[in-house]
């Protein structure tokens, strides 16, 4: 495998990866490249943080005092926060890079909100434990978890008086997409996921007396099925493998799906619905590695970061700050706008986050100065100047090492970085223009390619 | 086909098309589609208590359902013989009294969802509460009818989902000048003197080299066209009044933007409203009260038309910790100087008939404000915005 299609891959499947972990790499055929990828992520590492003092509140105390009530929330929102930074630290150093990557894509397919951290952290781990494994596990899975029994309120669905909001957005979100049942499949499927109700400890339990255990009408067929029923017989659709493939396209591929393709995919998942076998198809396929691909994403917010963080790695002086970051660029991890999730592609950029793109390198690793210097220029007093004037104003204060870099890219000549950092052949016009720029510092090359909008791609 | 349907044909047809002059042709047929009025939207976020807003003061089960919170005769500015204004709101009286305020009350939308995010989404997206928008009722109208980001501007940092369109965007900005020396970095000025044609017919690539160009080049508009602009209009001493200042000097620059955004937050009044509510609604009505003597002085009233929101009124009954909990129809404040219907639009929803909930029950839709909005102050078609039909209402 050459360089270029290493980077591509890992760029997808991961967020970049540094010339010295090409090395190891370059030669290796395809084949051995993709297992490897998948053979590190074998393996689930839940992602824990410390919850103890959440844990240690009984129901009977919550239930009878709103002052404990109010001190349980106030810790709980506290420990998302701190769950927020777990998982971008996470998502910079795992052994696991690409069921990391399939865990944030779930994420934002099986959306939810919740503010019990507690059922944050578990919901986190069903999503990183099912990212690789069988999709028809994964929704039954998710379909009892109490972050989606809250979020959906399935936990409101009782046989009496039923909530068809989860079963609407089972179908319309998570498996078969606008169009492919009607009214009544909703109306009837939401009868099976009545009673489904989940402890203070997080676990599932059906409540008898709400469940609904009389037939229901569903996709022709009748009757008396429970939720996991419903589930199935959503997968005997092939619809359901295609939205699934399609999302997968668009995430991993292209935002412009190719039919042929998608019907390729299609045929490895229908109807075993084996994830792992599926993402090992997409990256061992050639078309894939098709010039047309390679650095047509608009990365995510969380792509930008993890990505400049794996080239130039950098610590935030004060924690927090990530969140911020976050938020000016549009993505805050575990806060998704609605249960659609983030819309991705395009929908991340309008005119104030394309320059907060286009200054974060600059501003989290080199104290939000570019150097335009010209070849030929000696002096510096410009870059005195602004990195002075700067140094008061940034937003954030942080602690790029690049020495890590230097030694990454060691072997890398300042002409042929571009090849490493942006991932499609530049423009002639932006190519002459850095080329008269002077090149007397790698890490001044390396902030100009990350400064330009060719690297908002991968 | 409408012109910018063609011009965006065009683009996709001609990779010979450059783009200083793809920025020029927009800039030159600037305004010739849109009318000189524009629209103020401010967002009371959290969850303005609108009953305690807009106060039925005489009525018992109002009293009844508020024993520590209900505002009474003396604590009120009186509208007639039933309902009152909080007595926080004298400014907003005052601008009652010149026939400058139309309030609506019971606005809402069927099956009102009761979480902010939800339902601010509701609002800003203008859907029905069973339907997830991905763009702002303000983005679609710059889709439609916009030619710059800066036809829509939001005084904020980050622009919100109302400012977002299916292909174009608003912009935000609280600071035009920070802004604009970002904008103008010596380095991105090299890199789009620079650029070449390839760059914008590539798919993704050329969307981003776009933007940047229209960030560049709204920032730069924003900057120039504002920075001259100074009023000696006083405005209370906090951010909010700092924004709608910021507001005012942009309309009164002539700026050629349609509608402006911003926000006012801390409305989740869920423990120990009374304090926090009357310095909330204070904060509001000295702010507006300063911006709309602003506009007055330079003579850009008459063409400003302010709308107020809330994502949901509170419950009816208060709850245990002197506060009130989530509800949903709420009351909605339109000023502006030549109001067909001046002062209360229609009838406070009695409180004896409330939903399952112990809410307020909706007469009016949302969505109606905006079509009426649309239709009769920015004179464009609604249902091109709101993808429906939504029946028009008489305040303006």
């Amino acid at each position: 495998m050459n360089q270029k299609h290493i980077l591509h891959l890992y760029w997808r499947a991961g967020f970049g990866i540094t010339p010295k972990q090409i090395e190891q790499l370059i030669g290796k055929t395809k084949t051995q490249v993709v297992d490897t990828l998948f053979r590190q992520s074998s393996k689930t590492t839940p992602l824990v943080i410390d919850l103890i003092e959440l844990e240690s509140f009984s129901v009977d105390r919550l239930k009878k005092s709103k002052s404990t009530r109010i001190d349980f929330n106030k810790i709980s929102r506290e420990k998302i926060l701190e769950f927020n930074g777990a998982w971008m630290q996470r998502l910079t150093n795992t052994n696991e890079l690409l069921r990391e990557k399939m865990t944030l894509f779930w994420a934002n397919h099986f959306v939810v909100k919740e503010d019990n951290a507690v059922f944050v952290q578990q919901y986190n781990n069903v999503l990183r434990q099912h990212a690789l494994g069988n999709f028809g596990d994964f929704v039954k899975a998710i379909s009892k978890e109490p972050a989606m029994i809250k979020y959906l309120n399935t936990k409101q669905n009782r046989k009496q008086s039923p909530n068809e909001n989860f079963a609407r957005e089972l179908m319309e979100l998570f498996t078969l997409g606008t169009g492919h049942y009607t009214e009544q499949d909703i109306k009837q499927s939401a009868k099976a996921f009545t009673g489904y109700n989940h402890d203070f400890e997080g676990d599932f339990n059906l409540r008898q007396r709400q469940h609904d255990t009389g037939f229901k009408y569903f996709f022709g067929k009748a009757g008396k099925y429970d939720g996991d029923d419903i589930i199935d017989i959503i997968l005997e659709q092939k619809q359901c493998a295609k939205f699934i493939c399609e999302k997968v396209y668009k995430y991993f591929v292209n935002d412009r799906v190719n039919s042929v393709h998608i019907e390729q995919m299609v045929n490895q998942f229908y109807p075993n619905y084996n994830i792992e076998k599926l993402m090992r198809f997409v990256f061992s396929s050639d078309w894939f590695y098709a010039e047309e691909h390679i650095g047509s994403k608009i990365k995510s917010p969380v792509e930008l970061i993890v990505g400049i963080n794996n080239t130039v790695p950098f610590k935030l002086k004060n924690e927090r700050d990530s969140l911020k970051i976050q938020r000016v660029l549009g993505q805050v991890l575990l806060s998704p706008p609605n249960v659609a999730g983030w819309k991705g592609g395009r929908s991340w950029i309008d005119s104030n986050t394309i320059m907060i793109r286009l200054r974060l390198a600059s501003v989290l690793l080199n104290n939000a100065f570019i150097s335009s210097k010209e070849d030929g220029d000696f002096v510096d007093a410009y870059k005195q100047r602004l990195l002075k004037r700067n140094k008061n104003k940034l937003p954030f204060q942080t602690d790029a090492k690049w020495s890590v870099f230097e030694s990454n890219f060691s072997k890398t000549k300042v002409n042929n970085l571009k090849e490493y950092i942006i991932q499609q052949p530049l423009n002639n016009g932006t190519l002459s223009y850095l080329n008269n720029l002077n090149k007397s510092s790698k890490q001044d090359v390396c902030i100009q390619l990350m400064s330009l909008p060719e690297y908002q791609m991968c | 086909m409408d012109r910018r349907k063609f011009i965006k044909n065009s683009t996709l047809a001609s990779s010979l098309f450059f783009v200083p002059s793809f920025v020029k042709a927009f800039e030159t047929v600037a305004s010739s589609k849109l009318g000189f009025k524009r629209l103020v939207i401010i967002q009371l976020s959290g969850g303005n208590d609108g009953l305690n807003t807009v106060v039925p003061f005489r009525d018992d089960l109002y009293h009844n359902a508020r024993p520590t919170i209900a505002l009474g005769k003396d604590d009120v500015l009186k509208l007639n013989d039933d309902i009152g204004l909080h007595s926080s709101l004298g400014p907003l009286k005052r601008l009652y009294d010149q026939g400058y305020l139309s309030i609506i009350n019971n606005v809402g939308y069927p099956n009102p969802n009761r979480s902010h995010f939800r339902a601010t989404d509701i609002w800003q997206t203008a859907s029905g509460s069973e339907e997830y928008k991905q763009s702002g009722w303000i983005g679609r109208f710059l889709d439609n009818y916009g030619e710059h980001p800066y036809n829509a501007i939001e005084i904020d940092d980050s622009l919100s989902l109302a400012l977002k369109g299916e292909e174009y965007n608003g912009i935000a900005t609280k600071n035009p000048e920070a802004l604009f020396k970002t904008a103008n970095d010596p380095y991105f000025r090299g890199v789009l003197n620079h650029y070449n044609d390839e760059h914008l017919s590539e798919h993704n690539l050329g969307y981003l080299y776009k933007s940047m160009i229209a960030a560049e080049s709204s920032a730069k508009y924003i900057y120039e066209t504002t920075k001259t602009i100074s009023s000696t209009q006083e405005y209370p001493n906090n951010q909010f009044g700092a924004q709608l200042k910021t507001m005012a000097k942009f309309i009164n620059s002539g700026i050629d933007t349609k509608v402006f955004y911003s926000s006012l937050g801390s409305f989740d009044t869920h423990a120990n409203q009374k304090g926090t509510h009357s310095r909330l609604l204070e904060i509001y009505a000295e702010s507006i009260e300063a911006f709309v003597k602003d506009l007055k002085q330079q003579n850009t009233f008459k063409d400003t038309l302010i709308l107020t929101f809330s994502e949901f009124g509170r419950r009816v009954k208060q709850n245990a910790g002197h506060g009130t909990d989530h509800g949903s129809a709420n009351n909605v404040f339109i000023v502006g100087e030549n109001l067909k219907r001046q002062g209360l639009y229609n009838d406070m929803a009695s409180l004896s008939n409330l939903d399952a909930n112990g809410d307020i029950k909706f007469e009016i839709d949302f969505r109606s404000i905006y079509a009426t909005v649309l239709n009769k102050w920015l004179m464009v078609d609604d249902t091109k915005i709101l993808n429906k039909n939504f029946m028009n209402l008489k305040f303006i």
